[in-house]
């Protein structure tokens, strides 16, 4: 079985992934989809003095879900099983942590999905993995 | 056109304030949003709705008193020593202690408590850093609560998404609160006699030299406590089931 992991954010970023996935699903039923949406932590330490530990999980598991709703309907329409999860955390980092960590064989990734300021800001992120990962990277473009 | 408009200074300022208020300003938004999460849905508008209202106007009555009390003597230096800290404190990682010791309640009244009181704490470090900006001018002023509320209705995802792609800009936050915190320190009305006559560079070298403290003295302080660990991967999801029809 190959293990890959494929970290969503829900733009069209991952969709394009997700199209290539199905491809690899095509070429070799052996694969293990699992997929990432990294949660960029909102607590300082004035909304921790706040705001209670388990609404703040709450929030990250509702946003977590709606970011990862498309890439996992395009896999069950397809019929492709995948597992989802959910973690928080510098996102680059904990997307290299988690591929190294779980002992993932690859990571596929969509990149310029986003356009103008939001490209400018967001887009590097499949870059900054790229540049830093241990485990072999498919950008999609 | 006003003379104000016309001066680089003004636009200095204003370019900070803005600044200061998105740094200092966006978890207002979170914690907001969060304390209304238990609330059901026709309420969660309605707390939202008071949460802001009593932000905005709690944040006008600090920025009048704030504005009053740093004409007395010495209290500038005192707020200029404050914002040194915050700005120390920006820096700093955080500690995982401190958890919620006030509770969002799942009535109404117990969400706007919450919202008010943490908006108290949480706009104080941003009316003294604006306050110290404005250098007492009042348009200065009214513009940084203005530039602030939509910061504080619709939170800013894009600066938090800012910061976890460049670590640099809260650095560079920092720095601009000690820059504010140095000139802050030598326009105090005991200080300045002092100052007679002294060159009018000597407002930019203290307010550099707050700039490189602040920053100095963050790292050194991060570096000290620094995380032994990373804390471990835990997965949100887990326990989700992977074919399920959603």
């Amino acid at each position: 079985m190959l293990k890959i992991l494929v970290p969503v954010d829900g733009s069209a970023f991952g969709e394009k992934a997700i199209a290539h996935v199905l491809k690899l699903h095509r070429q070799s039923a052996q694969i293990e989809v699992h997929l990432l949406n990294v949660q960029i932590p909102v607590e300082s330490g004035h909304v921790r003095m706040f705001v209670e530990h388990d609404t703040l999980e709450d929030y990250y598991r509702e946003e977590g879900f709606a970011a990862l709703e498309g890439a996992r309907a395009a896999l069950d329409a397809a019929g492709v099983p995948c597992q989802v999860h959910i973690a928080v955390g510098h996102v680059a980092d904990t997307i290299l942590r988690y591929a190294e960590e779980k002992g993932f064989d690859k990571i596929v990734m969509g990149t310029h999905g986003r356009t103008g300021l939001m490209q400018v800001l967001l887009g590097s992120i499949a870059e900054e993995v790229l540049q830093h990962s241990s485990v072999p990277v498919t950008l999609v473009k | 056109m006003p003379e104000f408009l016309m001066e680089s200074s003004f636009w200095i300022s204003v370019l900070q304030i803005i600044a200061i208020d998105i740094l200092l300003g966006g978890d207002n938004a979170v914690v907001i949003a969060l304390a209304c999460r238990k609330l059901p849905p026709k309420q969660r508008s309605q707390g939202i709705a008071w949460g802001v209202a009593g932000a905005i106007l709690l944040r006008v009555v600090l920025i009048f008193f704030a504005l009053q009390l740093l004409a007395l003597p010495f209290l500038k230096v005192v707020g200029g020593l404050l914002l040194l800290w915050i700005g120390v404190k920006l820096l700093q990682p955080e500690d995982d202690d401190g958890h919620a010791n006030v509770h969002g309640g799942t009535t109404l009244f117990g969400a706007i408590k919450t919202i008010i009181v943490a908006d108290a704490v949480m706009s104080l470090d941003n009316v003294i850093a604006v306050a110290g900006a404005a250098k007492g001018d009042l348009n200065l002023v009214i513009f940084g609560i203005v530039v602030s509320i939509p910061i504080i209705v619709w939170g800013s995802k894009l600066v938090l998404r800012l910061m976890d792609r460049f670590p640099m800009v809260i650095t560079g936050g920092a720095a601009l609160l000690g820059w504010i915190a140095g000139g802050m320190i030598v326009s105090d009305v005991v200080v300045q006699p002092y100052l007679e006559g002294a060159p009018s560079w000597l407002h930019y070298l203290t307010a550099a030299a707050g700039a490189v403290l602040v920053v100095v003295i963050g790292r050194l302080l991060a570096a000290g406590r620094g995380r032994a660990e990373e804390p471990p991967l835990v997965d949100l999801a887990a326990g989700e089931s992977s074919t399920s029809n959603h």
